[in-house]
């Protein structure tokens, strides 16, 4: 049982620093040793008008979701955080600013929103702001110096990340630690009538191994760089531009080569063209780059380039919602483009995962020699978690196929047709492996045919070789989770909705319902047999998903002719634990009804 | 269609929390606004003395269930401070700026423990006894068998003086003017209560006028934390200090409103003060006493609470006058016990 099962909420609006509060919270946190999972809302719009939420769930043990009700809620501005006064859970520690420079309408300060089972701590952020700095610019680390204060948390931690965060501005270093000081000075002298408390950290100790604070977006370049990337070609676009400017800042370092395109066209082609030269390239966009990007998707499979595309997913159709998060581009990740374009598609559960699959993605468009999609969304780019890197990098430097003796020469078939569809692979310059790459269908020599049995051919060998992906050396294509054998409720989830998943798994075990999850990371090629096999053992298939269409349980309806209740969520925030545990509730009593008949 | 009335209650003690159910069992579709400085829903403060007995968490105390008060639509602002009220235009101004308009008002504020001014420069080393959370504060500190260096010695004190001395703890008593507050005693009676004390267990320490109030470096275990210096050179130790000089009305934020204010609200038997919107009730206000021609204070639980429910009901349409239901006479049993009526509550 967890001593540490704490979810802190920093409400405000943009330009008050909230994110900002958020992150040095979340480092000190990990730095203490406790594990965190955090993620962060915030809106399209820069400065002064839209909301911000940073969200950090602290526990001692693996967590795998945000929790619906939040411990602690910090306001910085009541506009924005009254609406989330609801989210705080009985006794829980509501902090607002007790100060106003202009007058309030009646109902417009969260005093009139704190409910019956809250404990409301009044707190002069300005004020105190002012005194310590002399200007209120600081409200946001008073109100993070008062949340150390009032829960006894370390403040020289604190104060350290606060001097790493600012290392370049020592005089905004030097106020934010005196505004600190004051928060926590009031945090310590208030009488603490909530029943939030911090266990002692657990810290895990594995040798050779590092525990990092990073999010999905920062684990996915991690991965990308400890996998050997050589090329990186993009145009920004939220949520996944942190990749690109991750990478930005590391493949200098090494020598490696990142060039930000004029548009998605451009980087989806110097990625296939950088792949086609054998390199290890990748790019990344969202929802909208990756429509732009489909036609040259299927030159890369056409042409059976590697390449490496990540997609973070966020709120559409059109430019829709872009700092909200959506589980909506399963479809054109799987299906999008023109022809029969068979493709890998690879979605992470976690922060963990996203480096894993960023990593393994490099080796699979290398392997099966073929362009990649590894499958993120917002909620997973931005979520920070603490995650244990090993001590070397779980990835194969080179997959090419090799060629065998006497495959080089005058007639070398960089297509050439093989018992498990993968040719030999060689790069432009080898000597004595000249070859043509066209987008037009071709013969083994890669010559332009249009000959009825060579695009059959073509078209199984490009369908076939990905199979043996799903056996993909060291890589986790799915996963169950709970309790064996025939189970009442059985979740299917993928991407960052599994978290969410299996805690609601854990909670239905809890209260007496047999349940399993699994989770689906190979969205393409389907993993169709363990699916069914999973299946089979539920007497209810239960399918949560961020979007409106139910894409993964229209993909897995079309692999496999099994009944399920998809339970489709596109609100732009995560899937909440309590209405998938909700619907296992009402699946159970299904069952239940169904054995009493 | 006419908008449902919006009363507001100034605090949520006993006067307070019985006007707003009063309120609302009067006027069902009102609005009703409870206001208080508490962090905490209405609780017994008289149960305080618990908290020496090892009652320390909060929910213990509180008399109704935190859904008592959205089950019967009370709206509760905890933690909150009114800075002015505009009788004028029926708005109260909060501290943080927020305006309320009301249609009734009913200032049940309560009072704040007095603290002579000469005593005012050593309030840092002595401990209140005026909330749940000065009550936790000063048990947390008061080691097992300690002592309690009590000043002024009011009937709150006393009581808190009873369950010290029950729970094993050591009651210094510095009497003075304001022993015994809210009675008025003549000398012969006030030396048979001092004794009453003595017999109790507390000594009693009188004709000493405090001169200063020291802390002491805690070093060494079991070493006293205060010094407390008597104008005349003697001195005594404790490991706190308390002050009991009675209590003042808290009625700040309504001066400059336009309603008559003596040392509290001054009201009519009615519980109506100078403004026909605004009502008080409880320690806060001054009643006109009609046969003693004079304006006067009436303490005790039984009291305050009706005057919370009179109060209410004449704002919602009744004209009743208040009655104290309270013998407030200081009693001494057969065998010796000190009884007072301020010391009962349901």
């Amino acid at each position: 049982m967890s001593n540490t099962d704490i979810q802190i909420s920093i409400c405000g609006s943009a330009g008050d620093g909230t994110i900002a509060a958020g992150d040095i919270l979340r480092r000190v946190m990990a730095d203490i040793g406790y594990r965190v999972i955090c993620f962060d809302v915030y809106p399209a719009e820069i400065r002064g008008f839209g909301k911000c939420i940073a969200r950090l769930r602290i526990t001692d043990q693996q967590a795998y979701s945000l929790k619906a009700k939040s411990d602690v809620l910090v306001s910085l501005n009541d506009s924005h955080a009254i609406a989330h006064a609801g989210e705080l859970r009985e006794c829980g520690a509501l902090i607002y600013e007790n100060t106003s420079i202009v007058a309030i309408a009646e109902g417009g300060h969260m005093s009139s929103h704190v409910q019956p089972g809250h404990l409301p701590y009044p707190v002069a952020f300005r004020t105190l702001s002012e005194k310590a700095t002399g200007a209120n610019r600081s409200r946001n680390i008073v109100a993070l110096g008062f949340i150390a204060g009032l829960f006894g948390l370390p403040a020289e931690a604190f104060k350290k990340a606060i001097a790493a965060k600012f290392k370049s501005k020592a005089a905004v270093a030097a106020s934010s630690v005196a505004a600190f000081d004051a928060g926590y000075d009031a945090g310590t002298q208030r009488f603490k009538l909530d029943d939030v408390c911090f266990g002692k950290p657990t810290a895990t100790v594995i040798p050779g191994a590092t525990i990092e604070m990073i999010n999905g977006n920062a684990a996915v370049a991690r991965g990308a760089l400890d996998a050997g990337i050589d090329n990186f070609f993009g145009y920004p676009i939220t949520p996944a531009t942190t990749i690109m400017e991750k990478l930005a800042s590391e493949m200098p370092k090494h020598g490696k080569r990142l060039v930000q395109t004029e548009d998605e066209i451009s980087a989806i082609a110097a990625t296939v063209g950088a792949g086609f030269a054998g390199a290890r390239a990748a790019t990344s966009t969202s929802g909208p780059g990756l429509s732009l990007m489909t036609e040259m998707l299927g030159l890369g499979i056409m042409a059976e380039v590697p390449a490496v595309v990540f997609v973070s997913q966020r709120g559409g159709p059109a430019t829709g919602m872009p700092t909200k998060t959506e589980q909506s581009d399963l479809n054109i990740a799987v299906h999008g483009g023109h022809g029969d374009a068979p493709r890998i598609v690879i979605a992470p559960t976690n922060v963990d995962g996203c480096y894993r699959c960023a990593g393994k993605a490099f080796e699979m468009a290398e392997a099966y020699q073929t362009p990649v999609i590894v499958l993120l969304d917002m909620y997973l780019s931005n979520r920070y978690e603490t995650v244990v890197f090993p001590a070397h990098p779980p990835f194969e430097p080179n997959m090419s196929r090799k060629l065998g003796k006497g495959e080089n020469g005058d007639g070398y078939k960089r297509f050439a047709l093989t018992e498990d569809a993968i040719s030999p692979r060689a790069i432009p310059g080898d000597k004595g492996c000249m070859h043509v790459v066209t987008g037009l269908e071709h013969n083994e020599l890669g010559r332009p045919s249009d000959q009825t049995d060579m695009h059959l051919a073509m078209s199984r060998k490009r369908h076939e070789k990905l199979k043996a992906a799903l056996q993909h050396p060291n890589f986790t294509c799915h996963k169950r989770f709970g309790d064996e054998g025939a189970v009442d409720v059985g979740l299917l989830g993928w991407g960052s909705t599994f978290g969410e998943c299996l805690e609601a798994m854990y909670k239905a075990q809890a209260a007496g319902i047999r349940c399993a999850a699994m989770k689906v990371v190979m969205l393409s090629p389907f993993p169709a047999e363990a699916v069914a096999a999973f299946m089979d053992d539920c007497r209810q298939v239960l399918v949560p998903e961020g979007n409106y269409q139910g894409q993964f349980a229209n993909l897995v309806k079309a692999n496999l002719a099994r009944p399920l209740t998809s339970l489709t969520r596109p609100t732009g925030a995560p899937v909440r634990v309590e209405d998938i545990l909700d619907e296992i509730r009402r699946l159970a009593a299904l069952n239940q009804q169904a054995k009493a008949a | 269609m006419a908008t449902a009335r919006h009363h507001i209650v100034i605090g949520n003690g006993v006067a307070g929390s019985q006007a707003a159910i009063t309120l609302r069992e009067r006027e069902a579709d009102a609005k009703v606004t409870l206001i208080t400085l508490s962090a905490l829903q209405f609780y017994n403060r008289y149960d305080l003395p618990k908290v020496f007995r090892g009652h320390r968490d909060w929910r213990e105390f509180l008399v109704y269930p935190p859904e008592f008060y959205s089950d019967n639509r009370i709206a509760v602002r905890r933690a909150t401070r009114v800075a002015n009220a505009d009788t004028h235009r029926r708005v109260l101004v909060l501290e943080h700026k927020e305006e309320l308009r009301y249609d009734m008002l009913l200032v049940a504020s309560g009072g704040r423990s007095y603290l002579p001014e000469e005593l005012s420069e050593f309030r840092p080393l002595m401990h209140g006894f005026g909330s749940f959370e000065q009550a936790v504060n000063v048990a947390k500190v008061l080691p097992e068998g300690g002592r309690v260096v009590m000043l002024g010695g009011d009937m709150i004190g006393l009581d808190l003086a009873r369950t010290l001395v029950d729970t094993g703890h050591r009651v210094t008593l510095v009497a003075g003017e304001h022993t015994f507050w809210p009675h008025e005693l003549a000398d012969e009676q006030r030396a048979l209560f001092i004794k009453a004390l003595q017999d109790m267990g507390v000594e009693v320490l009188e004709q000493e006028v405090v001169g200063a109030i020291a802390a002491i470096e805690t070093g060494a275990k079991g070493m006293a934390a205060r010094r407390v210096v008597f104008a005349k050179g003697s001195d005594v130790y404790g490991d706190v200090v308390m002050p009991f000089f009675g209590l003042v009305p808290s009625v700040e934020f309504m001066l400059g409103s336009g309603v008559d204010i003596e040392r509290g609200l001054l009201v009519s038997p009615e519980l109506r003060t100078t403004n026909e919107h605004v009502y008080a009730a409880g320690d806060v206000c001054q009643i006109w006493d009609d046969a003693a021609h004079r304006y006067r204070f009436y303490y005790g639980w039984k009291n305050v609470r009706a005057m919370g429910d009179i109060a209410a009901r004449n704002m919602t349409g009744a004209a009743e006058p208040f009655v104290s239901a309270q013998d407030e006479i200081l009693h001494l049993s057969g065998d010796g016990r000190i009884h007072s009526p301020f010391w009962e509550y349901e």
